[in-house]
Parts: C-alpha cells; structure tokens; sequence
C-alpha cells in the first residue's frame, strides 16, 4: 500500500459536537483511540489490509458510490456508509465518534455529502472536521495528483508529518503552496503525527455557529503563484451586499462550477441587516443563515473563501464586486 | 375514533419481556407456536405462549446470548423447524427446532461463516428448505437439506439492500443501487430480469398473490410492476416490457412496504408504504393507476409497517414509542405503547390474533385480540397514479 501522499480521514460526530481523523498505519488514528477521552469512537476504513488498530468498532467498507438520476453531483452519496452507519445508530450504547477513512478516494465529496443530504445522517450525526495528513518528505514527487490535491482542498486541519525528515526551508515552502491551495484549513508541523487532541477533537469545522477564520496574511498577499490546478481564491470587500444579486450571482455559480468548487465558505454584509450571513457549501451543496448581529465597534466586511480546480480568480471578484450595493 | 372502535378489534397486552439492547428482528413460526427476537447485542430469544403454565410470566428462552456484535436479521423456514440468524459477526447461524408445543427443543444445526462481511438479510424460500442471505454485494442460497451452498448470485452495482422470495418460491427479487435484479430460481445461472430504477431500491417486497413486485426506492418514489408470466421479457430491463407504475409525493426515502394478504378492488391487494413519520396507502382503481391515502398520526420515523393476515387491519410500529392500528388501512383504530424510546419492529401471528413488537431499548410486547372478524375493502379517496407517472399523495 502506498503511504507516500497523503492520508485523509473525516472525522463524525454523534449528536453532540465532537471530533476526526488519523493515519491509519497506528500513530494517529491509535492515538485517538486510546486518547484517554472516555468516548467510543467507531472506525470505517474504505479498504481492507492491515489495519493494525486493536478496536472492536473498525468496519470495513468497500466505497459505494450513489449517483440519483437527476445526475447533480451534490445528490451523489456513499451507499455503504448510510447502510453501514444506519446499522451501527442502533445500539443503546453507540459511538460518540466516528472515524471514516477516506485515503484513496477519488473524490472525498461524496462522503461529505452523504452527511449532509441523507435524511437518517443529517439528524443524527454532525460531520465535524476533515483531516488530511501530508507526508512532508514525500508529496514533493506527487504534486501532479488530483488526489493529493483533493485530499489538500478539502481539508480543515493538515498535518504536514514526517517534519525530521526535511529542512525547515522545505517546510515553509511546503506550508506555503498548501495555504495557496487551500487558505481555510489549520496547518500542524508534527513528527509521528503527534498533536494535542485539542487541534483535532471537536473542530466543529462544519458548524455554521463558529466564526470563520481566514488566515490574515492570506487575504493581504495580493499575487499567488500557483502550480497547482486546485487553489483557494479569497475575496474581501467593505461595503454592503444586495442580497437578492448575491443570491443570483452564487446560484448561477454553482450551477456553473460547481463541479470544479470544492468548498466555499464566508461571512458577508447584506444592506438593510444589523446580522452578519454565514455560509459555506460542497460543491453545489449550499448552506446559509443569518449569524449573530455585527458588534458596533467592528468593521462590518464581506469575506468569502473558494477552494476549487480551475477558479478564475478575476472574475470571481468582478462578479463579487457587482454584488455591492 | 369512536365509531371505528365498534366495528374493530381490539389488542390488549398479553405478555412482555425484554432483551438487553434494540430489538433488530422479529419473526412467528409460520405455525404461530413460536416467537423468535434477536437483538442488537446479538441475543436469539424464544417465547411460546403456554397458557397454562405459569401464565404472563413465561420467560424468553435464550438460544443465543449477548455476544457484542448484533443480529440483523432472523426468519423461520416454511416448515417451522429450522431458524436462522445473521448479522454483524457475518455467520448465518441455523438452529433446529421441534415441533412441540409445550417445551422448548432446539439445537443449533450449522453455521454458515462469512465474515467480515455482515449478513444484513435474509429469507427463507417460502416452499422449499432453501435460505437467501445477504454478503456485500452477493446473495447465496443454501440449501437446508443437502448442507450446500447452491447458488451464489452477484447483484454487483452495489451491496445488496433487501431480497425477497416470490410466493411460489420461484423467484428471488434483490434491492440495491440502480434498482432490483429478478433471479429465476429454477435456473440459477440464468441471468437476472432487471428493474432499473435511477437511484437505489432500498426495501421490495412481492405480493402476497404474486402478482405485483414492489421497489421503495432513495430518490422518494416507489416502483410497481405486474408480474405477468404470459409476458416474456424481452430486454434486460423488464421496465421496458412491464412498464412500471411509479408513485410519487413521499416527503423523503421510502423506508418499508407492507401488501395486504386480503384483496380490494380488482382483485388487487393494498401497498402500505412508509416515508419518515408518514403512511401512504395505495389501492388499484383502475386498470391504470393506484389511489392513495395518507394515514397520518405518528410523529416519528415508521419502522415497520404489516397487514394483519387475511383482513386490512394495518399496524404501523415507529420511533414515537406507539404502535398504530388502522381499522381498514384507513381509520386509526387503536394505539399501542409499551417502548418510550421507540419501537423498532412488529410482527402478526400468522393467525392473526396477536401482534408482538419490539422496542428500541430491547422492550418485547405480545397484544392479544379478543374479537375476531374480517374486514373488507374500502372507499379510496385523494390521489391517483397512473403507469409511468404520478402525483403528489399530499
């Protein structure tokens, strides 16, 4: 099995507001699991081999991919894990938290989805982070994958592991192109994907209630080099936005790129509303709602975030800018 | 309500147990001289009513304990004497039972082992000692009386969802992604007459007249086809000799489907059909379409929905903690509690005269009937369905 890219695991919780993932060769998925954190946590891997991990809960699951027929990507759903999770909900002393495995996919979206779009997944459970651990030494010859990319862009905390076995130069560089890839995620040097459970367990990464934070220095470089197809395009405006060209503007965006939006997220200032908007989506998965009211002493800004393949940035922002009252 | 508690029957509670965790399955000998539950800590209990003995105290009879993993699925052979049970540990495990009424003898017969696969289903041939069993994305069917494994059949776009025998046993319906595949049981090499649907089959369910094949299907609708064996298929896709009625309006995936043993108009049976907390009804009104009515009153997810045999009394079992009884599929009639956390599943007597459910906290109940009588047919009012299309049952 190659274990040179990167390694992605989401993290689910049940009911409650809770955690995510690890690598499977031992460290940091066994570290969650005997983290002394009292809960159960239940683990879906999506092949089988040696898993290694000496807990009762760890399922194997072939990855089932459901497509409906109106043939929209965001209805496009993990079939296994809806069987697999619908069985697993009804013990009286069921999982606080589940781990699912997604290294190797095409296309972690689906996963996501499944969450969001099955009626038994969306009530009872809360998709809480993705985590992506990168090998620091061994990306470099794999940059050329969509999967890595993948794996990268739809991350909300990053590992970049196997730090020992590079310069600190190399590092930096590294943390530099994954930020340009991806401006939403949380990055952690680590060694045998060390890291305090508290930067893994309860990121809430998918709860619209917890701010939204762009790195500053992000959204102040003014020019990205990217290499890369799959990049994070932020856009920052002052002013007030028209609501009603806002929402024509993001519907026809994701029914025109959707495909190629891995996620998106932002906090915005619509004219006429004392509350901020917050929204994110997967692909044409939107979801939106009217936040906590703007504080008087604060600025009152718009911030979106796009992480996705082939964005043009430019237009992005002119159609933005169009938006402003 | 008042004037349909005249006319129907009424259920008191006759016993109650209870199992150390979700009650996952629930199944009557055919012969009604046993009750089998397994649970999801992996329990195999019996429970025979014995009058005479030691009266609602008759405790459950353990033929398996809690072993951690759960029991998904449990069903008795045609004949009363074998028991099967699969589940998370992926064995299949038969029992043997004697056909005495006033103890329990069983002795386990075999184990089928598969695992890690989970067998999430299974079914006896409703004529023959022959049992299907689910395993990911195959069904095999083994044979009780020669100890072989007899067929091994590859559904492929998916694991499988549901199975079901056709009454004559002839035919064996699987569920999953893309729809449902028809294998011939006579030949099982043949390949599969195929039901295409564009999303996933989730539950499917024959009548029990053999006539109509029913798929409950991810995307919201349920697809019906009239089995006509004078019709020979002449594609892969049977959708394209059969042309399916298609019901439309559910407000989410269609969870479990019921047919009345009993006939309404046309010489057609009801389809009960369950959709988060709601119940659809659908009876032929024509040669080309199917009324529905809604049955509303449960304010939680159905979990299991079944005609009593031979009449229209329908009982519904959901997560709101009642058991609903719809004099004629159409009238609330009564409402059983016992599982404040939810019931999980219900079964009739195959005579009838009891209803047994089971709870999500491992609550096991047994309602008896005091009076007896058929019901008949009755007047359809709201939507209609016609082949190929449908409306909104709201």
């Amino acid at each position: 099995m190659v274990w040179s890219l990167t390694r992605q695991w989401m993290q689910i919780t049940c009911n409650c507001p809770y955690w995510l993932f690890g690598s499977r060769k031992t460290t940091l998925l066994n570290r969650i699991l005997t983290y002394e954190h009292g809960l159960k946590v239940a683990v879906i891997v999506n092949e089988f081999g040696e898993v290694g991990i000496d807990n009762q809960l760890v399922i194997d699951a072939n990855e089932e991919i459901f497509e409906m027929n109106n043939g929209c990507i965001c209805c496009t759903v993990r079939g296994d894990l809806i069987r697999i999770v619908g069985n697993l909900m009804r013990r009286r002393d069921k999982f606080d938290h589940l781990v699912i495995e997604t290294t190797g996919l095409a296309d972690p979206a689906p996963v996501i989805q499944t969450f969001f779009v099955d009626e038994d997944m969306q009530g009872q459970l809360a998709l809480d982070a993705v985590v992506t651990v990168v090998d620091a030494k061994h990306i470099w010859s794999h940059w050329e994958s969509s999967e890595a990319q993948e794996q990268i862009a739809f991350a909300d905390v990053i590992l970049l592991n196997k730090t020992d076995l590079v310069s600190n130069d190399v590092l930096e560089e590294l943390e530099k192109r994954i930020k340009g890839m991806n401006a939403l995620a949380k990055t952690y040097r680590t060694r045998n994907a060390e890291l305090e459970m508290d930067a893994l367990l309860g990121v809430g990464a998918f709860d619209l209630n917890r701010a939204l934070k762009i790195d500053p220095e992000f959204l102040n470089e003014t020019a990205h080099e990217h290499d890369e197809t799959v990049a994070s395009v932020a856009l920052v405006e002052s002013g007030a936005l028209d609501m009603q060209k806002l929402n024509d503007w993001i519907g026809y965006l994701l029914q025109t790129q959707g495909t190629d939006i891995f996620r998106m997220k932002g906090i915005v200032n619509i004219a006429g509303e004392d509350n901020r908007f917050v929204f994110q989506g997967v692909h044409m998965l939107f979801d939106g709602t009217r936040d906590r009211p703007w504080k008087p002493n604060e600025t009152r800004k718009n911030e979106m975030v796009f992480i996705g393949r082939n964005l043009n940035a430019a237009q992005l922002k002119e159609d933005f800018r169009g938006c402003l009252v | 309500m008042k004037s349909s508690i005249v006319n129907s029957q009424q259920f008191d509670l006759h016993w109650r147990g209870t199992l150390s965790d979700y009650v996952t399955a629930i199944a009557w000998s055919p012969q009604g001289k046993t009750l089998a539950v397994s649970s999801a800590a992996g329990e195999v209990m019996l429970w025979r009513d014995l009058p005479n003995t030691q009266g609602n105290n008759w405790p459950l009879l353990p033929l398996q304990m809690a072993e951690g993993q759960s029991l998904d699925c449990l069903a008795f052979s045609q004949d009363g004497q074998k028991l099967a049970a699969g589940g998370q540990a992926g064995q299949v495990k038969i029992w043997c039972l004697h056909d005495d009424t006033r103890t329990y003898r069983c002795k386990p017969l075999h184990t089928i082992e598969n695992a890690p696969a989970w067998v999430d289903k299974l079914a006896w041939n409703p004529c023959k000692n022959q049992l299907a069993f689910s395993l990911g994305r195959y069904v095999q069917v083994w044979d009780a009386d020669t100890n072989e494994v007899i067929a091994t059949l590859n559904f492929d776009t998916s694991s499988v969802l549901d199975l079901d025998w056709s009454p004559d046993g002839q035919k064996l319906a699987i569920a999953g992604y893309q729809g449902a595949k028809i294998w011939n049981a006579q030949d099982w090499n043949d390949d599969p007459y195929v039901l295409v649907v564009p999303s996933a089959s989730l539950v499917i369910a024959w009548s029990p007249d053999g006539k109509y094949l029913a798929c409950g299907n991810m995307d919201r609708t349920i697809t019906v086809i009239e089995w006509n064996n004078s019709i020979t298929p002449k594609s892969n896709d049977i959708s394209q000799d059969f042309f399916p009625w298609v019901m439309r309006g559910f407000p989410g995936k269609i969870r479990q489907l019921a047919w009345s043993q009993a006939k309404a108009q046309l010489d057609a049976p009801l389809l009960a059909a369950s959709s988060v907390e709601s119940i659809v009804v659908w009876e032929q009104a024509n040669d080309l379409g199917w009324e529905g009515r809604l049955l509303q009153q449960h304010s939680g997810v159905v979990q299991e929905l079944a005609f009593q045999p031979n009449s229209f009394l329908l009982a519904s079992a959901s997560e709101d903690g009642q058991v609903c009884l719809w004099q004629k599929a159409k009238k609330l009639a009564q409402i059983l509690q016992g599982a404040p956390n939810g019931f999980s599943c219900l079964s009739w007597h195959p005579q009838g005269q009891q209803l047994a459910a089971g709870g999500q906290n491992g609550e096991l109940m047994v309602w008896s009937s005091f009076s007896r009588r058929a019901t008949t047919g009755a007047a359809m009012t709201s939507s209609k369905v016609t082949r190929g299309q449908g409306f909104s049952s709201r």
